[in-house]
């Protein structure tokens, strides 16, 4: 074992560090999931198009305001703008036009009717993006790297996937757990959460507070996506990627739970992580087996309590 | 406590004869399938009474709140609430009108403490929602304080609602209500639940606050002890209708009602009939 952790400490390093980043992101994505969740009582498979929109849009934007000389610095403006109108045009609008209309059907209907919205989404996005891979690493680049010691060896990483991106995902959870449990608006929407209809018998405006939360949470899965923007070539396809590792989040973590989600987000993002530097052929599998293997043993999820949290 | 000896009689206004009625129903009919629900419901509450509904289960008591509260819509018939038609209103709206209610199952929210919940009472009330102001901001908490206080639930403020006891849970629940300030409130069963032991402590507490406060109450009930010390009148319902209706200590010992509501063979003697009903509350 000794030996095998000598001969492999550069490759684990790597893997732990490209973990880290990779768990912000899904973390991202899975906490918007899940607060929506809680709120509509619809899982949306449509999140990930958010994700995906959100990226693309984030990438655009750079990319425009560097044709436009704006200076480099910018293109971290372009990423919270561009998550921020993708939260703010999408969301009510996917909220409105369809989701209001499930509400309370059956789960299939409401599954089948956010997969289809996923996929009309799909296809929006290669109308306006096409299929060709689309990239601006600027954000990423600007930054530049640091050596990060692990053992005998240097791993040089960059700060922007280091810092930023776990920087983003704790102060998102910090603030989430801030506002859901402190503020009045967060009050609510857990009221809403534990009980709609007495929250409405209360004179809670439910509708308000619903597209409120689902704003919100498309809103965390664009930033998820724009944030992914600088590291990666955005091509067709990312969305579904992203939505199926937030659903095993979700599900291993227990639906509702804040911190749960960012536990085993570094859970399920450090597996996948370390079987892509060590055992590839089981990259797409091991987020999977971690999930089965949870719900096999509880199936409430890690951290979940049996039908009393939601949020 | 007054001559009539009810619990809390010292501050209520007692219902107002001969002045407009608070809640009005006329000719409510609902049936789901072929069960009627409400078959020509009319029924008149008027200003500080406390009006019990007692039937059956299945008579329509229940549908009879939701009916009145917006959750459900009658197939036919008007419902009217300080004069004004309120058929057609949501729940929020009617909510906003003046008209509480509190479930059968206590509606608390689970995952905040009791001050939370009578707190979020008074900000839906004052229908303010700044994104980032926290709820339990000091004017607020001290009013939520003093509503928990009136109903002996102060001690427990700091305590997460699904700690409480199930007479603590329908008190809480009830105060929540109050703390939206209702004119007019209905409740379904508000002593379901509770131990035998506390049963009478609730109801006082309740009554006692309910009074003070001026809040006229609709309750469906099925211990007719707590009906005989604490309604006014009392509507007995039975098949989506209003069989009975008057004062529990005439309505309480109608034969029909002794028989088929509270399930004892009325004692042996003259035929009592059923009581007359009173003109212009129904």
């Amino acid at each position: 074992m000794a030996d095998w952790l000598a001969d492999n400490t550069l490759l684990l390093g790597l893997a732990l560090l490209d973990g880290l980043a990779y768990a912000a992101l899904v973390f991202m994505v899975a906490v918007g999931l899940n607060l929506v969740f809680g709120v509509l009582r619809i899982v949306n498979v449509a999140h990930g198009s958010l994700f995906a929109i959100g990226a693309y849009s984030a990438a655009s934007l750079g990319l425009a305001f560097a044709s436009a000389g704006l200076p480099p610095w910018a293109g971290y403006a372009a990423l919270v703008l561009a998550a921020a109108l993708v939260g703010a045009v999408l969301g009510p609008l996917v909220e409105r036009l369809v989701l209001r209309r499930i509400y309370g059907q059956e789960e299939v209907l409401q599954l089948l009717v956010t997969f289809a919205l996923f996929m009309i989404l799909e296809d929006v996005q290669k109308l306006i993006w096409g299929v060709q891979p689309v990239s601006q690493d600027l954000p990423m680049k600007l930054l530049g790297t640091v050596d990060v010691p692990f053992g005998d060896d240097v791993i040089p990483f960059t700060i922007y996937q280091l810092f930023v991106l776990p920087g983003v995902a704790l102060a998102t959870l910090i603030g989430l757990a801030w506002f859901l449990r402190r503020t009045l608006t967060g009050r609510v929407i857990v009221a809403v959460t534990t009980d709609k209809e007495a929250a409405m018998a209360m004179g809670i405006d439910a509708a308000r507070v619903t597209l409120l939360t689902f704003t919100f949470g498309a809103a965390l899965a664009a930033l998820g996506g724009a944030l992914a923007s600088p590291t990666t070539s955005l091509v067709p396809g990312i969305g579904a990627q992203t939505i199926v590792l937030s659903f095993a989040v979700v599900a291993t973590a227990g639906l509702g739970q804040i911190e749960g989600a960012a536990l085993t987000s570094l859970l399920i993002g450090l597996g996948r992580s370390v079987a892509v530097y060590f055992a590839p052929e089981f990259e797409v599998v091991v987020p999977y087996i971690i999930m089965v293997a949870v719900l096999l043993v509880r199936p409430q999820g890690l951290f979940g309590v049996l039908e009393t949290r939601r949020v | 406590m007054s001559a009539s000896g009810r619990p809390g009689d010292e501050a209520v206004d007692r219902p107002r004869q001969g002045t407009a009625p608070l809640l009005s129903a006329r000719g409510l009919r609902l049936a789901f399938g072929g069960v009627k629900a409400a078959d020509g419901i009319d029924l008149d509450v008027m200003p500080g009474e406390f009006l019990a509904i007692i039937g059956p289960n299945g008579a329509g008591k229940t549908t009879f709140i939701n009916m009145t509260t917006g959750y459900l819509r009658p197939q036919a018939g008007s419902i009217s609430y300080d004069g004004q038609p309120i058929l057609g209103l949501s729940p929020r709206a009617i909510v906003a009108r003046g008209i509480g209610r509190s479930f059968q199952l206590p509606q608390l929210f689970t995952e905040h403490t009791v001050l939370e919940n009578a707190a979020l009472a008074i900000a839906a009330r004052a229908g303010l929602w700044s994104p980032l102001a926290p709820l339990l901001r000091p004017a607020w908490r001290t009013e939520a304080m003093a509503v928990l206080d009136r109903f002996g639930l102060a001690p427990l403020a700091g305590q997460r609602a699904d700690a409480l006891n199930e007479g603590a849970r329908k008190l809480a629940d009830i105060a929540m209500a109050v703390a939206l300030q209702p004119r007019l409130l209905l409740m379904d069963e508000p002593t379901s639940g509770v131990a035998a032991a506390e049963k009478m402590g609730v109801v006082e507490t309740l009554v006692r606050v309910l009074r003070e406060a001026k809040v006229t109450a609709v309750f469906v009930e099925h211990d007719m002890e707590v009906v005989e010390r604490f309604a006014d009148r009392v509507a007995v319902w039975s098949q989506g209708r209003i069989a009975a209706l008057g004062p529990p200590a005439t309505v309480l010992k109608d034969p029909a009602v002794l028989r088929d509501v509270i399930g004892i063979e009325p004692p042996t003697g003259p035929p009592a009939g059923l009581p007359a009903r009173e003109s212009g509350h129904a």
